[in-house]
């Protein structure tokens, strides 16, 4: 009978690092936080010292030749998880700048051996580790630094200290023998393109683990670091959560509009996504906001993602009534060089916070606009694993898409998206005599019937009112419609051979 | 540093009234109050201060380094000796060095006003400063409640410049 080891993990609480790591940080393991100047190497190793010290688990900071102390203070301070009551209680910071200014690697670590053995930390942190090296690249050689980190190493995991070494390190590809002797690796990034700039995670080793391979965007606020996990770590797949074992749909959500629901059949099945794509002006948003208030209703909850209009009383009454009442959340999406993840991790968590049903995105083409320049190249891919999050989270979420009138096809969506979504709602403008009219047809509701009439609607104050059909008219999609010719017949042939409606 | 200092250091002559003229006629507070008191003598005040910037190095030399805790020194030194020269005048010039035995030695011998007045503007320049640079919370957290800041006036945030 054998008795495997068994590791513990320790978990940050920091959003999403924790997913990103594999479930924790790994107990007694000894991690390397890599990165340039300025990613947040030191915010990352203060959040995680904040947030796992206690004083059964007390962690001590060593800092080196990096950051003064004084400053690193100063600045960790304006940090909401600094807690300066830790200090010198479940927290201690320990200057090695004078065994560092000598260069002698033994003098460094003798002085570390010393403290850990003086304070029996169970956490440890060494900011910044690429200091030790450089000071001490004078007098040893390569093997020497080597000994060096290998000792260390040896000494904080039978110490039973769990190791945060924090590094400048420029090129991951370098052959540092830290990266070998180390359990954790993570590396932070910041990527620049054009004027934006777009921080990065990548855990490239965590030895046990299984870690979201790839890299992760986080941000940092006066809250901390945020990492915004992959949307399907967000929210993992709950079979059953919307649809029915067969795959029917389980209930529907009206959407507001009688003759809209008549066309879908009862509504939109519980748990679908539904694209409504059309040019600028057809009543999308408008549309949007009826699905919203009509969940409101009925007592349902909902949550948008808004990245055109504000949706302010002058823009959409409805709308900007509904986020005054606190019957449906907007999620600010102001902040610069979003990435899809991000958006997601803040959908979700209101769709939690608020059990939110609905949800809606409007549009996605102003998303795409507010999505930084790096993440656009992938915007299909990232579409995907968004709408596949929210399905996933159990909510019927609708979409609005720009799309240009062309009149010579029929498209749904300038992303070749169209295949996405579970529903697709499409609105076209056309002309009869010299004015602008509307119509709708629902193009596909998956495993559901609807109609597949072609209707005018229209718009006043009161919202948006689907028609009938024109069945009198043909060549709708093509802008210019016609009459029939047995409806010209029974006119009796009073209009020309093709004449424009009616 | 407050902007009453950076204006006395930049404009002497608007200085306001040293604090040699008025701290003579009140008793020491701050981390010095308790350490002496009215009938002191000048070399029993010099050790009292001594004793403050002992505990300091204490407190301080494991976190910040001892470089840390000389540039803390020799700063406050440099902006007490503003309104007191004399006490900076046996100090070691270079970039990073103060020794406190020196002020220690030359706050001895002067007269016991002399003497109280520049150890109050010393640690209170040394509490204003670290105050400054980490905040009231953190000063207090390390040093103990001695080191509070002694009145509103002096806690206030530091001007703030608007925002773009």
């Amino acid at each position: 009978m054998t008795h495997h080891v068994t590791i513990q993990r320790l978990l940050t609480g920091i959003p999403g690092l924790d997913e990103v790591l594999g479930g924790g940080v790994p107990e007694f393991s000894f991690n390397l936080i890599a990165g340039r100047p300025g990613c947040g190497k030191t915010t990352l190793a203060h959040q995680i010292m904040f947030a796992l010290a206690t004083p059964e688990r007390p962690a001590l900071y060593f800092t080196v030749l990096g950051e003064p102390p004084l400053k690193m203070l100063r600045y960790q301070q304006q940090f909401d998880f600094f807690d300066g009551e830790a200090l010198n209680r479940r927290v201690r910071f320990v200057s090695l700048s004078e065994e560092a200014m000598g260069g002698d690697l033994e003098r460094v670590l003798k002085r570390i051996v010393d403290e850990v053995a003086n304070h029996a930390p169970a956490l440890v942190f060494v900011d910044s580790f690429r200091s030790v090296i450089l000071a001490g690249e004078g007098g040893q050689d390569h093997n020497g630094l080597q000994h060096f980190v290998q000792q260390l190493g040896m000494l904080m995991t039978t110490w039973q200290a769990t190791t945060f070494l924090l590094g400048e390190y420029f090129d991951d590809n370098d052959a540092n023998p830290l990266f070998t002797v180390a359990d954790g690796l993570i590396w932070l990034r910041q990527i620049v393109q054009r004027n934006s700039m777009v921080r990065k995670m990548e855990v490239l080793k965590m030895r046990g683990q299984p870690t979201l391979p790839g890299l992760h965007t986080y941000r940092i606020s006066t809250a901390g670091i945020k990492v915004f996990a992959p949307a399907s770590a967000v929210v993992p797949l709950q079979a059953g959560v919307s649809r029915g074992t067969s795959g029917e749909p389980a209930g529907r959500a009206l959407m507001g509009v009688a003759g809209l629901d008549e066309m879908l059949c009862g509504g939109l099945p519980r748990g679908y996504s539904l694209l409504v794509a059309g040019p600028s002006g057809s009543g999308k948003t408008i549309l949007a906001a009826s699905f919203l208030a009509e969940g409101a209703r009925v007592g349902e909850t909902g949550v948008i993602a808004a990245f055109e209009q504000r949706p302010n009383r002058e823009r959409n009454r409805v709308l900007a009534d509904l986020i005054s009442s606190g019957r449906v959340t907007l999620v600010n999406s102001q902040a610069p060089d979003l990435s899809i993840d991000e958006v997601v991790f803040l959908l979700v968590a209101e769709i939690r916070r608020h059990k939110a049903s609905r949800v809606v995105i409007d549009s996605l083409s102003g998303f795409e606009l507010a999505l930084a320049p790096t993440f656009r190249d992938d915007f299909r891919e990232s579409l995907l694993s968004m709408v596949t999050a929210l399905s996933n989270a159990g909510v019927s979420v609708l979409m609005t898409s720009e799309l240009e009138d062309r009149y010579t096809d029929l498209r749904f969506s300038p992303y070749g998206t169209a295949f996405l979504t579970d529903a697709i709602i499409v609105q076209r403008y056309i002309e009869v005599e010299s004015r602008l009219r509307r119509v709708t047809a629902v193009i596909k509701v998956r495993a559901s019937a609807h109609s597949h009439d072609l209707r005018e609607y229209t718009i006043d104050t009161a919202g948006m009112h689907v028609g009938q059909k024109l069945p009198e008219q043909e060549g709708l999609l093509g802008g210019r419609p016609t009459r029939k010719v047995h409806a010209q017949v029974a006119d009796g042939g009073n209009s020309n051979a093709h004449p424009l409606w009616p | 540093m407050t902007s009453e200092q950076r204006r006395a250091v930049w404009m002497p002559d608007d200085a306001e009234p040293t604090r040699s003229e008025t701290v003579a006629q009140r008793r020491l507070t701050g981390p010095l109050a308790g350490r002496v008191d009215d009938d002191s003598r000048a070399d029993q005040i010099a050790a009292a201060c001594g004793d403050v910037w002992l505990e300091l190095d204490v407190a301080l030399s494991p976190i910040i380094g001892t470089r840390g805790v000389t540039a803390l020194g020799q700063r406050s030194l440099h902006l007490a000796s503003a309104v007191h020269p004399w006490l900076a005048e046996r100090q070691p010039s270079g970039p990073t060095l103060f020794d406190a035995a020196l002020l220690v030695s030359a706050l001895a011998q002067r007269s016991r006003d002399e003497a109280a007045a520049a150890a109050d503007t010393f640690v209170q320049t040394l509490r204003e400063l670290l105050t400054s640079l980490i905040g009231s919370a953190l000063t207090q957290r390390l040093l103990g409640a001695a080191w509070a800041p002694p009145a509103p006036p002096l806690n206030r945030p530091s001007a703030q410049d608007p925002k773009p």
